[in-house]
């Protein structure tokens, strides 16, 4: 090695060996950006400019079964005749033709590319030609048949006017039945995956049979028995809202026990063992060698099930709740009864979108967090 | 097999009531015959080292000793209780035999002084300072005192070996079990841990050791087991049986290992 090579390593920084690029590659990446780019600026732009000109029906949208009655027809006009403006229909043949060239040119060249970074632009290029490509048939598709009939229920926002508290003490109340049935469910899943455990069948069946029935049966049938089994059967006078908790923790048990128990039965044996041979009894072995360790690994799996949770308890509408407990869901469908507008049900999928979408980066940190060991899980390093 | 217990006894014939007692062990793991009938005598300050292939059982016959694994037939006793009997105390007689293992087994997710006072407290009901200052003498004399603080994850294996060992000492056991414990350490990291077993050994803790390291055995074992298939193979004083082995299967063993 001569002394300007040695002196031009960082011993600090990994050098960088990727290599340079060339235009050729540089010119496929930059195709499949701008196939992309130019379509989503295309529809974007023609969708804002019709929605703020002071636009009235266009006859096509009268004869496309869009009734100047309707409350937010004009809205919804705009948007099904923005999918028809020229600037949209240009872009996404211009989309098209340049995810093309992107995908021809990269698929062709990829193999004699002769760096690690040439080789990654023509393919990265290929790549997204082919996804503008996709777009681009999709509208195209979907503008060839009924938007208009889509458009007036699901993208009609006019109804909504009003909702807005109604939607959020929907997603108060769908956290509330989540976070009540996720922690009770928690409680019974750690009881009955330390249950499951057990060397003895006697103690180990009841728990087997248990999970098995609330895995293995659907969560609305068990929602609607569980409320009149408890009402009629027990004679314990609930609210729908209560019992769905319970129904809820009862279901969310069967889950958190196989996620724990596959926690603790992760942890190497010789944990257990070491805990023994210092005298202390299974259940203090439990307690504190085993389970703080297992509780780390759950964790992940867990916050995944509460998302899971969040979503189930859509479910709840099966039991005719009072109108000051709806959750989101039942909150859209009563606005969708009242006005005939399934845009609620657009707004529905945003708010659980809302709560969800943090809450699923967060698992996947936690994962990320516990495969790099950084929550001293890992075992004995030499 | 018959003369060689009489062996046995004519070694360490010590007076009283011996430490631990193994008669007619037999283990099966399914249909596997791991141990196929082992009687086994320690003393007070007997240092018996037990070597012989791997799958020879040798790791089984220790784990025996403290009933980490139950014999199938046979009996244990400590001192004068049996403990294969189902209503011995395990956890109390525990409190009396350290063991030490080749993975270490620290608590992952505790530092190296709680590792230890851990037991002390929730077993021994040690109040929590009296078991903090017992885990710190403990650490110093394993020569880790200055890792107290420090969690498994961040020592080296030898060290987290130490810190095992000082887990174990910290109960005040009547006999230590060490489980092939420098298998799992590179090879610089060996010494470091022999080094506190042989001064341990040196100090008249009663041992038992499984072990690969030729070396310990022959220089700190006062008895010396081969075990080969399940059976005591020969037994005797460890120099004696390196210099003169008596049976093929030791010829041959050592001439392997050595």
């Amino acid at each position: 090695m001569s002394l300007t090579e040695a002196r031009a390593l960082d011993p600090e920084v990994a050098p960088d060996v990727r290599g340079p690029t060339a235009p050729l590659p540089a010119t496929i990446f930059a195709l499949g950006v701008a196939s992309l780019v130019v379509i989503t600026l295309g529809v974007v732009f023609s969708q804002v400019n019709y929605a703020l000109s002071d636009r009235v029906l266009t006859r096509s949208c009268i004869e496309q079964q869009i009734s100047p009655e309707d409350n937010g027809a004009v809205g919804v006009c705009s948007i099904v005749e923005a999918l028809d403006d020229p600037l949209t229909t240009g872009s996404l043949y211009l989309g098209v033709a340049l995810g093309g060239i992107a995908l021809v040119l990269g698929l062709a060249s990829y193999r004699r590319m002769d760096s690690e970074r040439r080789r990654d632009h023509a393919i990265t290029g290929a790549v997204l030609g082919a996804q503008g490509i996709l777009l681009a048939i999709a509208i195209l598709w979907f503008r060839s048949a009924s938007p208009a009939l889509f458009a007036k229920h699901f993208l009609n926002f006019a109804d909504l006017e009003g909702y807005g508290s109604a939607f959020v003490r929907g997603a108060r109340n769908t956290l509330t039945l989540a976070l009540a049935g996720e922690l009770g469910g928690i409680v019974i899943g750690l009881v009955l995956g330390v249950l499951t455990l057990s060397h003895r069948r006697s103690i180990r069946a009841p728990a087997r049979i248990y999970i098995n029935f609330f895995r293995g049966t659907p969560l609305i049938w068990q929602l609607v028995a569980g409320y009149f089994l408890l009402l009629f059967g027990f004679g314990v006078r609930l609210s729908a809202f209560t019992a769905a908790i319970i129904v809820f923790a009862l279901n969310t048990g069967a889950y958190a026990a196989e996620v724990f128990r596959a926690g603790i039965q992760s942890i190497e044996r010789g944990q257990i063992e070491a805990a023994r041979s210092l005298g202390m009894s299974y259940s203090q072995a439990m307690r504190y060698a085993i389970v703080p360790q297992a509780v780390r690994r759950v964790i992940p799996p867990l916050m995944n099930e509460f998302v899971i949770l969040i979503k189930d308890t859509a479910l709840v509408i099966a039991l005719g709740l009072t109108a000051a407990n709806y959750d989101i869901f039942t909150t859209a469908r009563e606005g969708q009864s009242a006005t005939f507008n399934s845009t609620f049900f657009t707004v529905a999928a945003i708010a659980y979108l809302i709560v969800t979408l943090p809450l699923i980066r967060l698992v996947n940190a936690a994962e990320k967090r516990l495969r790099s060991g950084l929550v001293g899980v890992a075992g004995a390093g030499g | 097999m018959a003369d060689l217990e009489t062996t046995d006894a004519t070694i360490r014939g010590t007076s009283g009531v011996p430490l631990v007692r193994l008669e007619g062990i037999h283990k099966w793991f399914g249909n596997l015959h791991v141990l196929r009938g082992i009687d086994l005598t320690i003393q007070q300050r007997d240092v018996v080292v037990v070597i012989g292939p791997s799958g020879s059982g040798k790791s089984t016959l220790l784990r025996c000793v403290n009933m980490l694994e139950a014999p199938t037939l046979g009996t244990v006793w400590f001192e004068d209780e049996e403990i294969t009997d189902i209503r011995a105390d395990l956890n109390e007689v525990r409190t009396h035999m350290g063991i030490v293992f080749q993975a270490y087994n620290l608590f992952p997710h505790m530092t190296a002084v709680r590792n230890i006072t851990l037991a002390l407290e929730k077993v021994l009901k040690l109040p929590s300072d009296e078991a903090h200052d017992r885990a710190m003498d403990q650490l110093a004399r394993v020569g880790v005192g200055n890792k107290a603080s420090s969690f498994p994850g961040q020592l080296s294996g030898g060290q987290q070996q130490r810190v095992a060992i000082a887990r174990a000492l910290a109960m005040q056991p009547k006999v230590m079990l060490f489980d092939e414990v420098t298998s799992a350490l590179d090879p610089e990291l060996v010494g470091e841990v022999l080094e506190v077993m042989i001064r341990l050994a040196g100090d008249g803790m009663t041992m038992m050791v499984v072990t690969h390291e030729m070396g310990f055995a022959r220089e700190v074992g006062t008895r010396m087991l081969f075990l080969d298939e399940g059976r005591v193979e020969e037994q005797g004083e460890p120099k004696d049986m390196f210099l003169r082995p008596q049976s093929d299967r030791l010829r041959q063993f050592l001439a392997k290992v050595l």
